[in-house]
């Protein structure tokens, strides 16, 4: 089935737009699944870590939730950066800006709902 | 006119098979978009947790409900079939039809029984009075969870019949397109458990 | 006295249907209308044999353009439905102690003036531009998922249904646009009117997110070679913007409106008083949504305005780089200033003074865009067009209710004004003032694009200076009356308060808006028989790609997809003798894969339908009915794997030589 040139070729290079930075497209291709096996060790670590640290208690109350909210974020980080395969796209793997801002904007809605719905007077 | 860059100067680089035509390629990004307004419906519900967590009025505390075991359990399972559904991605892209039909079945073996134990514990709930009309802490819990848990329900069935596709079909451009958004989808709901996890669960283990 | 039969047997089955509901008197016209106005249109069909045309041609189309006509459609009945809501409650505040609607009847109306203005008529006309004209622009065949864009637009007219029909069947909301907590939890207002209003959103907000998806990926993937984004026009950027922050804003609403929803049918303690709950927190979530949504209506308004006058200054938009960052600046601000709606909720000076300074922060880049507007006008040749006269109107008016808009910024004097009505004509300022008369601008520009022929131009002209004196007498008097004390959703007032004269001149200034409307459809009326067909294309002599497709549009849009190489690509072309018309030779055209019609999106709109009715009036057989229609639709496009009709080159060489674009 004969088919218009534009859609046989590369989009985006075809727009000048290869990429640049965090957005420039990276396909993954192994011969041996080696960054799966890595990021499941990665992710039974850091969770195993965070249910250890609080079954014990290791620190005070505050230090200890700053620690497992570090590990989540890393674990997030695991799964997107592994597993998700973030960057591969036909062009610029433009879906990392919406993600990060979605990140952003989520991190900022849950801390700025707790400090709105404190209702704290007095002090600034 | 001609073109900025010569499209036939560039080589194409090697592609996998689910972004080798366009339009299902174009497809993967905008379930990426769908997976980012998902994250923030589950924001939403993270943030009325936070806010209702300390609620608690004459309803239990969250000591008293959660059980840490069954919990880990939940998240082991999930973390696995995370993995298991990596794997079939890759024999996915290595073309090996059959390994790839056997993660898939065994990622979804794996999230019926993080389904049923989650079923099992809020049934226990349930039987001991512990509803989400007690306490606006209960309310919380229990929306946030499970609308997890309804997200991993609906990927099963969605898993199901991709299936039915992939052993109809085998491996084409669409077929892997539709199993590389399903895996998307379900690492995107490992992270927001892990997200529960911490949130939820060992956060009350603190306080 | 048939009339009087049948009117009987309806009350009667409404009562042995809907036992709560007990019909007022005064909601007769109403329900006449409504049942009228269907009985009309079903007869009109089956007269002139038109079932099979309407369901093959336009019920199960995925055509973007025709899916934007199905939307314009909608959003002017919407906005007669609103319209007349308005008419009635300033006649009920046109004299103190009079009431032609009772109290009840008034909340209802003020409650589904607003939903529907805002979700119902401003969203879709926004998605009705969106869709004639943005793949147009940026020179794509079509959007990126054609199906799921028909699954939008249907989502959005069932949910619109399910919402009016509440007037007919069970009651309708009365608990204001924003449907606070805890007064519409079920204690305090029983009954199915809030379910309707819950249900119906939640409806089309899934619609809604689905098509800022849509969108964003479209303007992300789907641009013509050459076309980065540093030369889309203005109203793609504002579109992309626009999707981003529908995106981001409809989930907490989504999640609010769907708590409150379970609180009433299922018993949770979310927003109720007792149990723990937290009624303050649906007001947080609302407006998480709520003040982006501000700027989804609005931005777009701004894209269009950015085109209009480009085009009517026959010059380059003044400013283009700023524009674009400008706007990408209003839409991570948006995110920041929700409280502003809920100062006096008392959430403490710290949190107040950071969402004020943040409100205030925000005029800026606005201000940024009024300036580029001037000085893109500023030495032009000016062709003052109905679209044109939309645009010079709006500045005044946008600016000043911008201006108004930063007073509420300032905490102590949002204590005072709150909920009065000088917010009422601050919101209606820039809503009018911007939203409405961008889209009104918008419809006027690109109607003979969509259509195929202009809108007459003396009738339009009559209709906006009706609309723009009628906007001021309306609005300038509730000003006045915020000042002097009249609250927000007051029903009556008595004698006595100096509140008289200005609310007699303030229904006068509405009443004279809704005779723009008239004209405005007489106008669409007049025009539809009379005017001559645009056989160029280009009616305005305009500057952005659509301008270079024939009107009305061909299915596959562009026979050939254009290489941009420049900014305002089509002008370019015109003064380089290079468009698609001059270029276009048979041998470029091939064969092309279209997207093929389905009537998986109306039955999947239908299932929500169902679904949604049986939520309302609790009948969960009903629901479980709408949900097995969803789920079985949905699993049936899994297993539809022939989406693409193809169409040969002979076809699209035979429609573009009867066009009149072939050389050679």
């Amino acid at each position: 089935m004969a088919k218009e040139p534009s859609e046989q070729i590369i989009w985006d290079e075809e727009r000048g737009e290869p990429g640049f930075g965090f957005i420039r497209p990276h396909f993954h291709q192994e011969i041996f699944p080696t960054s799966q096996i890595v990021g499941y060790v990665l992710s039974l670590a850091l969770t195993l870590t965070s249910f250890l640290l609080v079954i014990h208690r290791t620190f005070s109350a505050s230090p200890l939730l700053v620690a497992i909210l570090i590990l989540a974020v890393g674990q997030a980080g695991v799964q997107v950066g592994i597993f998700m395969h973030l960057r591969e796209s036909r062009g610029p793997a433009w879906q990392v800006i919406p993600l990060f801002l979605g990140f952003f904007i989520a991190g900022g809605m849950i801390a700025m709902s707790i400090w709105i719905m404190m209702f704290k007077w007095g002090g600034y | 006119m001609s073109l900025p860059v010569d499209p036939k100067v560039i080589p194409k680089p090697p592609v996998p098979l689910e972004f080798s035509v366009k339009a299902e390629s174009i497809k993967i990004t905008g379930f990426w978009m769908f997976l980012v307004s998902d994250m923030l419906i589950f924001a939403s519900l993270f943030s009325v947790f936070a806010v209702f967590r300390s609620r608690i009025m004459a309803g239990p505390t969250p000591n008293q409900i959660f059980h840490y075991g069954s919990t880990l359990l939940e998240t082991l399972l999930l973390l696995t079939s995370s993995f298991t559904v990596g794997m079939a991605i890759f024999a996915m892209r290595k073309s090996h039809a059959q390994a790839m039909m056997t993660w898939l079945v065994v990622t979804l073996v794996l999230g019926a029984g993080f389904v049923a134990t989650e079923i099992h514990e809020f049934i226990t709930d349930v039987q001991h009075g512990i509803t989400w009309h007690v306490s606006g802490f209960l309310s919380g819990f229990f929306v946030l969870v499970g609308t997890h848990g309804a997200h991993v329900s609906f990927g099963i069935a969605w898993a199901v019949t991709l299936l039915f596709q992939l052993s109809r079909r085998g491996l084409t451009p669409v077929t892997t397109r539709k199993l590389y958004t399903f895996s998307l989808y379900w690492h995107f709901l490992d992270i927001v458990w892990v997200f529960i996890f911490t949130f939820v669960y060992l956060f009350g283990k603190i306080t | 006295m048939s009339f009087m039969a049948v009117y009987l047997f309806y009350l009667y089955m409404i009562h042995t249907l809907f036992p709560e509901n007990v019909r007022q008197p005064t909601e007769l016209g109403a329900d006449v209308m409504i049942i009228g106005t269907g009985i009309i249109i079903v007869s009109v069909l089956t007269r002139y044999k038109k079932w099979r045309w309407l369901w093959s041609e336009w019920l199960t189309t995925v055509d973007h353009k025709k899916i934007g006509v199905l939307y314009l459609i909608s959003a002017l009945a919407m906005l007669f439905r609103g319209g007349v809501d308005a008419l009635m409650l300033r006649t009920n505040l046109a004299l103190p102690n009079i009431q032609p609607i009772g109290a009840n009847e008034y909340n209802e109306v003020f409650t589904t003036h607003g939903t529907i203005m805002i979700f119902f008529m401003a969203m879709p006309f926004i998605f009705a531009l969106f869709n004639a004209v943005v793949p147009l622009m940026i020179g794509a065949r079509d959007v990126a998922f054609p199906r799921l864009n028909a699954i939008s637009y249907w989502l959005f007219a069932f949910g619109a249904l399910l919402l009016n029909i509440s007037f007919v069947l069970g009651g309708s909301p009365n608990a204001g646009w924003t449907a606070y907590a805890p007064f519409t939890e079920r204690a305090f207002t029983p009954g199915v009117g809030e379910n309707y209003y819950f249900m119906s959103l939640l409806i089309a907000g899934i619609g809604t997110t689905m098509t800022g998806i849509n969108f964003l990926v479209t303007i992300i993937r789907m641009r013509a070679p050459g076309m980065t984004f540093m030369r889309m026009p203005l109203f793609v950027w504002t579109t992309l913007t626009t999707s981003a922050l529908i995106i981001f804003a409809f989930p907490p609403l989504t999640v609010a409106l769907a708590l409150t929803l379970i609180d009433r049918l299922f018993q949770a303690s979310f927003f109720t008083l007792g149990h723990g709950g937290m009624p303050m927190m649906y007001v947080n979530l609302f407006w998480l949504f709520g003040h982006p949504e501000v700027y989804i209506v609005v931005m777009p308004a701004f894209g269009i305005f950015s085109e209009v006058v480009a085009t009517f200054s026959g010059k380059q938009l003044f400013g283009y780089t700023a524009m674009v960052l400008s706007v990408v600046a209003i839409m991570l601000f948006a995110y920041g200033t929700w409280v502003h709606h809920f100062f006096t909720m008392g959430a403490g000076p710290s949190v107040n003074v950071f969402f004020g300074l943040s409100t205030m922060l925000i005029a800026i880049p606005t201000g940024v865009k009024i300036f580029n507007w001037i000085f893109t006008m500023w030495g032009g040749r000016i062709r003052m067009t109905v679209a044109m006269l939309y645009q010079i109107a709006f500045i005044p008016t946008f600016a000043i209710g911008g201006a108004t808009g930063v007073m509420f910024a300032v905490v102590p004097a949002d204590y005072q004004l709150h909920n009065g009505y000088f917010l009422i004509a601050h919101f209606h300022n820039v809503l009018i003032g911007g939203t409405l008369f961008g889209l009104l601008s918008g419809m006027h520009y690109w109607w003979p694009k969509m259509f195929g022929f202009s809108l007459n131009e003396r009738l339009g002209k009559l209709a906006f200076w009706l609309f723009f004196i009628g906007f001021w007498i309306t609005f300038t008097p509730q000003y006045m009356l915020g000042f002097e004390g009249m609250t927000r959703r007051l029903y009556t007032y008595p004698l006595g308060y100096g509140w008289h004269m200005l609310n007699v001149i303030s229904t006068l200034g509405a009443f004279t808006m809704g005779a723009g409307f008239v004209v405005l459809v007489y106008d669409i009326v007049w025009s539809l028989f009379k005017m001559p067909r645009d056989a160029t294309g280009d009616p305005w002599n305009g500057r952005t790609l659509e301008w270079a497709l024939p009107s009305p549009v061909p299915e596959y849009n562009f026979a050939r997809i254009p290489v941009v190489t420049s900014r305002d690509m089509f002008w370019w072309m015109k003064r380089h003798h290079a468009t698609i018309a001059d270029q276009l030779k048979p041998n470029d055209i091939r064969e092309l894969d279209l997207p093929k019609n389905s009537p998986v999106p109306f039955i999947l709109g239908l299932g929500f339908f169902i679904f949604g009715f049986g939520m309302v009036f609790e009948w969960w057989l009903l629901a479980f009915l709408g949900l097995a229609i969803i789920i079985g639709s949905l699993i049936y496009t899994g297993f539809d794997y022939d989406e693409h009709k193809q169409v040969s080159a002979d076809e699209i060489l035979h429609i573009e030589q009867s066009l009149g674009r072939l050389q050679g």
